[in-house]
């Protein structure tokens, strides 16, 4: 275990090191992106919708026991920006992304590709992991984005059409109540969870046994590590943050 | 810091007193040769022997628990690829080598084109024009320049082999490292490899290391013979002479005895 942590340690040092200096893949980085927003971001989509909807559905019925009803989109915005969208945004991330990209890079290590970056005097970590890393930290807050609108869109749609609630206090109170500062925490929470998942995919990955049973265990591994990450950082970010009053 | 400069007469490749373990298994055990620039040497020996290992210390993808490995005078056992002021050292050794591996090793997302592509549009300053040329070339001369577009999923095993030594050879490395090159090759195309390492070595003066199983090819090819047995380097030397000099694993090796100083584990 403590062999792990520092060898992950010692991995990110690398990573960080290679992620700032010369030279640059931008090509590979703007392709695994391309990928990854094909992969993700209709299960993305298909997750936090009915997330916005159950959300609308729930609260109409609290929220009318105290007349309250309008203030509904407070609570849905706030839902979804700051948590629900992160959360299943970067969980998605972690499935789709993550276990794709670490099983890519245990093929890699498995078939002697690895090696053969080496000899040609590429850094491995630089070529393959980095560009993974930047694309999980880049297109993680992307989807939260689509998310975000998604979540609130179906949120909307069963509290104002079909729920009763007045559109135009539908729209006051969302508006009122959701400020850039939980624009901002959600995407961040994002980018921290993308950066997690396309770190421990590239340390799982270049880190692979022999075979290709190995490989699909550190896809497993990436998809459950990662997400069990994200939950318990997202839990501990958000008390950390209401607790600085943020 | 960059390596030294070197005269010309200073040997490719030089193994002092080199040892490798992996765990309480020797592979090598104090190993010591020369390779002059601009030879080809062939390595033989029975599987699990320490051959890869061997070329794998060469060019620092495993470092040797002693000795020393020079590469062109510069010692690339001391060099540690996690330090980021020896990397530099090291990869400015690698881009001496090409190396076909004994898998071949392509890059499977990418055609065969882009495959050998690859070290020329990393290492060279070629305009695309220019490389697809060259690509073609080396394509042509290992008798895959119909399956550029192809990937290597596509290809036989044959073929892969080809398309990798393609790559070894693409930006025209001083040194290149073959590992059983002519394992999964069929007798006639195992024979144009031989014939194209020979016109390489003629035309361009690249130094050649084959790892090989193939008496007919160490016969054909070698202007240095090496034979590693047990983890040891039982004979070496120019191959006139080690033939002449007929050491008895050499001699079982050939004539494929079964009972010799060769054991099978």
């Amino acid at each position: 275990m403590l062999q792990t942590i520092g060898g992950l340690v010692v991995f990110m040092a690398q990573v960080a090191r290679a992620t700032f200096s010369r030279p640059f893949y931008l090509r590979q980085t703007l392709d695994i992106m391309a990928i990854l927003v094909q992969r993700c971001i209709v299960p993305v989509g298909l997750a936090v919708a009915p997330v916005g909807a159950v959300i609308s559905l729930q609260g109409i019925a609290v929220f009318k026991l105290f007349g309250a009803e309008r203030m509904l989109s407070a609570f849905l915005g706030t839902a979804i920006i700051r948590e629900y969208s992160p959360a299943l945004a970067s969980v998605m991330v972690a499935a789709q992304a993550g276990s794709s990209i670490a099983a890519r890079i245990g093929t890699m290590k498995v078939r002697g590709q690895i090696d053969a970056l080496a000899v040609m005097s590429v850094d491995p970590v630089r070529y393959v992991v980095v560009p993974g890393v930047l694309a999980c930290v880049l297109v993680t807050p992307l989807l939260s984005v689509v998310t975000n609108l998604l979540g609130i869109l179906s949120g909307w749609i069963f509290a104002v059409p079909l729920g009763g609630v007045d559109h135009g206090a539908f729209m006051d109170n969302l508006t009122a109540q959701i400020t850039p500062m939980d624009l901002w925490v959600g995407l961040g929470k994002c980018a921290v969870f993308g950066l997690g998942v396309g770190m421990i995919a590239g340390y799982l990955g270049l880190n692979v046994g022999r075979g290709a049973a190995d490989v699909g265990k550190a896809a497993n591994d990436t998809v459950v590590s990662t997400i069990v990450l994200i939950l318990f950082t997202d839990y501990v970010v958000s008390m950390a943050l209401l607790g600085a009053g943020l | 810091m960059s390596a030294p400069k070197q005269r010309d007469d200073t040997p490719a490749v030089v193994l002092e007193n080199v040892s490798k373990s992996f765990g309480s298994h020797t592979v090598l055990d104090g190993v010591n040769l020369t390779i002059p620039r601009g030879t080809i040497c062939v390595m033989l020996g029975p599987s699990g022997t320490g051959k890869s290992v061997l070329l794998r210390c060469l060019v620092g993808l495993l470092r040797p628990d002693t000795g020393r490995v020079l590469v062109f005078g510069e010692n690339v056992a001391e060099l540690d690829e996690k330090r980021a002021r020896d990397r530099d050292r090291l990869f400015a050794v690698r881009r001496r080598f090409g190396m076909l591996f004994q898998d071949g090793a392509l890059f499977d997302d990418m055609s065969v084109f882009d495959n050998v592509a690859f070290p020329m549009r990393l290492h060279t300053k070629m305009r695309e024009d220019e490389i697809r040329e060259k690509v073609r070339d080396r394509l042509a001369r290992v008798g895959v320049a119909h399956a550029e577009d192809k990937f290597p999923s596509e290809l036989s095993g044959g073929m892969r082999k080809r398309v990798a030594f393609a790559r070894a050879i693409a930006i025209d490395p001083d040194i290149v490292l073959c590992d059983e090159p002519s394992s999964g090759l069929d007798p006639v195309m195992s024979a144009t490899l031989d014939e194209l390492i020979l016109e390489l070595h003629r035309t361009l003066g690249m130094t050649f290391i084959i790892i090989s199983h193939d008496t007919a090819e160490a016969r054909m090819v070698a202007q240095y013979i090496g034979m590693l047995a047990n983890g040891k380097l039982v004979t070496f030397g120019p191959a006139d002479q080690v033939f002449a000099e007929n050491h008895p694993a050499l001699e079982q090796f050939f004539t494929r005895q079964t009972v010799g100083p060769i054991k099978v584990v």
